[in-house]
């Protein structure tokens, strides 16, 4: 019996091949970009869960005190780790974790080799035993054993030391740390935030020796018992910040205690930690439900065309009930059929998905294994996909064909069904309202994105490349550096400084009066040279930052963004020039001159207070020039700058950044989502216009008698075509109107995310409008024309 | 006897008024009889023989068919009363199309839940004895009107019913074709199965062994 449906199941897809390559390529589209999905989601809820001791690990996170806008951070002051081990028992061990030089990149050395370096950590050496660290050099109890002592990855090994063995080799860090390999660890898992190349003992750094309850830098991670109450560990670390803590110093308020396997996808809404695989839950979730909606809507096609097709299967239905079939075989013959065609969906989906994920990865900037495509979840989801699409999309036509009674054969065409009908025709308004969001929302993401890109920033970042000279071993390299730059004449200014706009500033306050105690946050950045020339920021009022300062003067000298005049209240630019102005520098501080205000960081965020400041022995050092260069010829200016650099600053490898580059970085995630929607709302498109090809299909096929009788009585092939087509525009424009409220609210949402944003411009929607319906319009005419042309005598001689 | 219709009415109703497929009929019909319903189109031959066939029902009057009131029983039992014991053959033979002759005359015996190794042998009798053993493995579309009849007739006999309706069998076949199939008719008639058949010709009727007239949905007794 089985065996029999499956033949005429299999006949069936045989006989109708243009249905059939509809189905499955409808299908396989949808399953694929779910199966690519899915990999992608069982990789990121995976994360840090093959550690022995994930489950009882926590990073320790701190809510700050209004002084920050009650932020989270995932860093703390490195006081925290050390007390909270010593004061609470269920805590058996910590360690604290933090990039080299707060994570600016690197500079090592190995012999006369210079390499950069991004991932290299200091840790205390609990690491060891709160991780699994696999040595294949050395063990873990050896490791920190010796001062000055330091461990690296097996492929980081290789790059350094290619494949010699590394124990007891030299890496000189930043021309300052003179370290020791003393092991060699297996890389660490792809998919946990614990990402080190290199890690070396914090406790040979003032990081480590040197504790204090002030700056917060020091991720902390804390081993638990197994089944601690974290609730009552939470309370207790809390209270450590009162017996530690002078009241009127308190700018963080509670330690939160995050689990480990939450670190990954919860943390984006903290203050940054020095992870470089951060993911975002809403991101999971927002491509899970759009990757649902896809396979949705080929569900939906599928039964489309499938009912579409019910004409030709009636009549052996029909045969089949007078033959003695009842309902429930006659159901399941549907579902068979379902069920193979699925399958052969699944095959294609999944191989497609091999081919997918280079492109999946291009467009989301997520990293993804094949591997994963083999692992057990994935493979019990394909069985999943297949139980439920065979379910869903075989449930419509099973249900409704398996109805048809054996009276059909009699040529006594049943009452048409308004319910079946009205089901097909709202499945095609939601598949094309789907679509019409997605266009809607694709064209106001491009349009933010080039309201970015076009936007003026207050500054220009295009033609300035900047050099990281923070491991020069004395200032005068940097001097002469700098100097030797001034001299080409490719290069227009150079300015030194202590950060790229927007990067790791200093958080300072800006005070009305020196007695007050809060103030406006403003960020500081240390700088000489021509800031204004290099930068091409707007001077409002007064001078530019002097360019020597004399002996024994000093004097900090400011240049201030409108932000602050107008929080210090000056009602112009002028007014504000040679004021004293009082911040964390001492009474000596004047404004130089004001800016006008730039977007130093990314247009999400409202422009805040900004300052550069000049002055001799300032609190920071110079750690990047600004080159602002005047050539087309990029790759022979970098040669020569390299050139320079490496005469002046012999030790230290060279590491540049466009400011560009950096910029168009900060959007990189705004970019992707656009790429993403594009992706997705391409598909989605293709995968509703076959479905809307089988509506058309479908109807041409029940209206052929009628047509017929039309074309009969001097009906032309335009007329039906019009009469064929109007039905269906009319669909897309409800499809219209449910899509414009629902695409308004989700891109204005969207766009409420950044504080600078461009217009929803009414013509979008009529755009997006216009686009549907002409690919609606393509899409049905190709069956309209077809069924007008045709010849009305055949239509009518079988009735 | 095999089955008696006692005052059948049979109506739709059409703006208000009801518009009769069958008025006031009355059939009693004995095992072994051959029956010709005859009568122009509308009258209501295919009618009646759909509601002989139970697929079709009916508003008021009784039928009998081997001592159970067809009229009250449930759906379910119905169309296990028809699978048993009534095999149907139609002018428009409505083979499967995705089946071939083998399958398609197998089809009723897997319905039936015959196991397999009766069903090989039952179709190939079938197959044998109609002579188209050459072309079991053709799909319906591969064989002329008159070999798709026989394989339609093949199917309906497959799980040897009591009663065939024949639809007017040979509607859409040439004389010479329509001639074989009434004499297979005939020899099945007697071997003992009862069949009913409608047509509009006097030949094939004179073939049966009693002919009813039948004149919008009523008996015409001439």
């Amino acid at each position: 019996m089985i065996r029999n449906y499956f033949k005429i199941a299999w006949r069936n897809l045989g006989a109708n091949k243009l249905f059939t390559t509809l189905n499955v390529a409808g299908l396989a589209i949808g399953i694929c970009v779910c199966i690519i999905l899915f990999t992608y989601v069982s990789n990121e809820l995976g994360f840090d869960r093959m550690y022995k001791n994930s489950a009882n690990i926590y990073r320790v996170n701190m809510e700050t005190s209004s002084h920050y806008d009650f932020e989270t951070w995932a860093t703390l002051p490195n006081a925290v780790g050390p007390a909270i081990v010593e004061d609470i028992p269920q805590v058996k061990s910590m360690s604290r974790l933090i990039k080299d030089d707060f994570g600016a990149t690197a500079s090592l050395k190995v012999e006369d080799k210079n390499f950069t370096e991004k991932r290299l950590y200091l840790a205390d050496s609990a690491i060891f035993k709160l991780f699994d660290f696999n040595f294949i050099e050395g063990n873990s109890h050896t490791a920190f054993s010796k001062p000055k002592s330091i461990v690296v990855s097996q492929s980081a090994k290789e790059r350094l030391f290619n494949n010699e063995s590394a124990l007891g080799k030299t890496i000189i860090v930043n021309n300052r740390d003179t370290l020791q390999v003393t092991g060699v660890y297996k890389d660490l898992p792809h998919n946990s935030v614990i990402d080190c190349n290199m890690i070396y003992n914090i406790m040979d750094s003032w990081m480590g020796t040197n504790v204090y309850w002030s700056n917060a830098s020091y991720e902390t991670y804390c081993l638990l018992e197994a089944n601690a109450d974290v609730a009552a560990i939470q309370k207790q670390a809390t209270a450590l910040i009162d017996k530690n803590v002078e009241k009127s110093g308190q700018y963080f308020t509670k330690f939160l205690f995050q689990p480990l396997t939450k670190i990954h996808l919860y943390s984006s809404h903290l203050r940054e930690s020095y992870t470089s695989r951060q993911g975002n839950i809403s991101t999971v979730k927002s491509l899970l439900f759009l990757s649902l909606l896809v396979l949705l809507i080929a569900c939906i096609n599928y039964m489309n065309l499938a009912t579409a097709n019910s004409r030709k299967r009636t009549k052996s239905i029909g045969m089949n009930k007078v033959l003695g079939a009842n309902k429930r075989q006659m159901l399941f013959l549907f579902y068979m059929e379902t069920a193979i065609l699925t399958c052969i969906a699944i095959v294609i989906g999944y191989a497609a998905a091999f081919l997918g994920i280079p492109l999946f990865e291009r467009i989301t900037g997520n990293e993804l294994h094949y591997s994963n495509l083999y692992s057990t979840p994935i493979l019990i989801s394909l069985l999943a996909i297949w139980a439920t699409v065979t379910l869903i999309a075989g449930s419509y036509p099973a249900i409704s064909m398996s109805n048809i009674s054996p009276l059909a054969l009699m040529n006594k065409s049943q009452k048409k069904h308004r319910g079946a009908e009205f089901v097909r025709k709202g499945l095609v308004v939601f598949q094309f309202a789907a679509s019409i969001i997605l266009i809607i929302a694709v064209v106001i993401i491009l349009q933010q994105m080039d309201f970015i890109k076009t936007k003026d920033l207050g500054y220009k970042p295009e033609g300035v490349v900047a050099l990281s000279v923070k491991s020069a071993q004395n200032q005068q390299q940097i001097q002469n550096l700098i100097n030797a730059l001034e001299r080409k004449s490719t290069v227009k200014s150079v300015s030194a400084v202590q950060t790229i706009p927007g990067d790791v500033e200093s958080g300072r306050s800006v005070r009305k009066l020196a007695t007050d105690t809060e103030g406006l946050p403003v960020n500081t950045c240390r700088t000489y040279g021509d800031i204004i020339e290099t930068m091409q920021l707007k001077l409002l009022a007064g001078n530019e930052l002097p360019t020597t300062i004399a002996k024994g003067d000093s004097t900090c000298y400011t240049l201030i963004n409108e932000a602050i005049i107008s929080y210090l209240g000056y009602k112009t630019p002028e007014e504000a020039v040679g004021k004293s102005i009082n911040t964390e520098f001492g009474d000596n501080a004047i404004i130089s001159g004001v800016i006008k205000d730039f977007n130093y960081k990314s247009v999400k965020d409202k422009i805040g207070g900004y300052m550069y400041y000049k002055m001799t022995d300032g609190p920071e050092s110079v750690r990047t020039l600004l080159v602002r260069y005047n050539t087309k010829n990029l790759s022979g200016f970098l040669q020569d700058v390299q050139k320079s650099f490496n005469e002046n600053l012999p030790n230290t490898a060279f590491a540049y950044q466009f400011l560009d580059k950096y910029v168009e970085n900060l959007y990189l995630s705004e970019q992707r989502t656009a790429n993403t929607a594009t992706v997705f709302s391409l598909l989605a498109i293709f995968i509703a216009c076959l479905g809307l090809f089988g509506l058309a299909a479908f109807t041409a096929e029940e209206r052929t008698k009628e047509i017929g009788i039309r074309k009969v009585l001097g009906a032309t092939v335009t007329g039906v075509t019009k009469l064929l087509t109007k039905d269906f525009l009319k669909l897309v424009l409800i499809a219209f109107a449910i899509a414009v409220p629902v695409a308004w609210w989700l891109t204005h949402k969207w766009l409420m995310e950044f504080a600078y944003r461009t217009q929803i411009n009414w013509w979008v929607f009529v755009i997006a409008g216009i686009i549907a319906m002409c690919i609606a319009l393509i899409t049905i005419s190709f069956q309209a024309i077809k069924t007008a042309i045709a010849n009305p005598v055949d239509s009518l001689r079988n009735e | 006897m095999l089955l008696e219709l006692n005052h059948i009415f049979k109506w739709v109703s059409q703006g208000g008024s009801r518009v009769f497929l069958l008025k006031d009929i009355n059939l009693l019909v004995e095992e072994g009889e051959f029956i010709s319903i005859m009568g122009p189109s509308g009258s209501g031959k295919s009618t009646l023989l759909n509601v002989i066939g139970m697929l079709d029902g009916f508003q008021e009057g009784e039928y009998n068919f081997l001592d159970q009131s067809v009229h009250s029983l449930k759906e379910k039992k119905r169309s296990q009363l028809y699978k048993e014991y009534i095999g149907f053959v139609f002018q428009a033979y409505h083979l499967i199309d995705e089946l071939t002759v083998y399958e398609n005359i197998e089809t009723p015996l897997l319905y039936k839940n015959v196991k397999a190794s009766e069903r090989k042998a039952l179709v190939a009798d079938m197959l044998d004895r109609f002579n188209i053993v050459g072309k079991k493995d053709l799909f319906p579309s591969q064989l002329s009107g008159g070999q798709q009849q026989l394989v339609g007739i093949a199917r309906a006999l497959i799980a040897k019913p009591k009663l065939i309706l024949a639809d007017e069998p040979t509607g859409n076949l040439n004389s010479k074709q329509s001639e074989e199939i009434m004499e297979l008719f005939k020899e099945l008639n007697q071997e003992g199965v009862t069949i009913i058949q409608a047509t509009h010709s006097e030949l094939n009727a004179a073939y049966g062994s009693r002919t009813i007239h039948l004149l919008d949905g009523g008996r015409d007794n001439i």
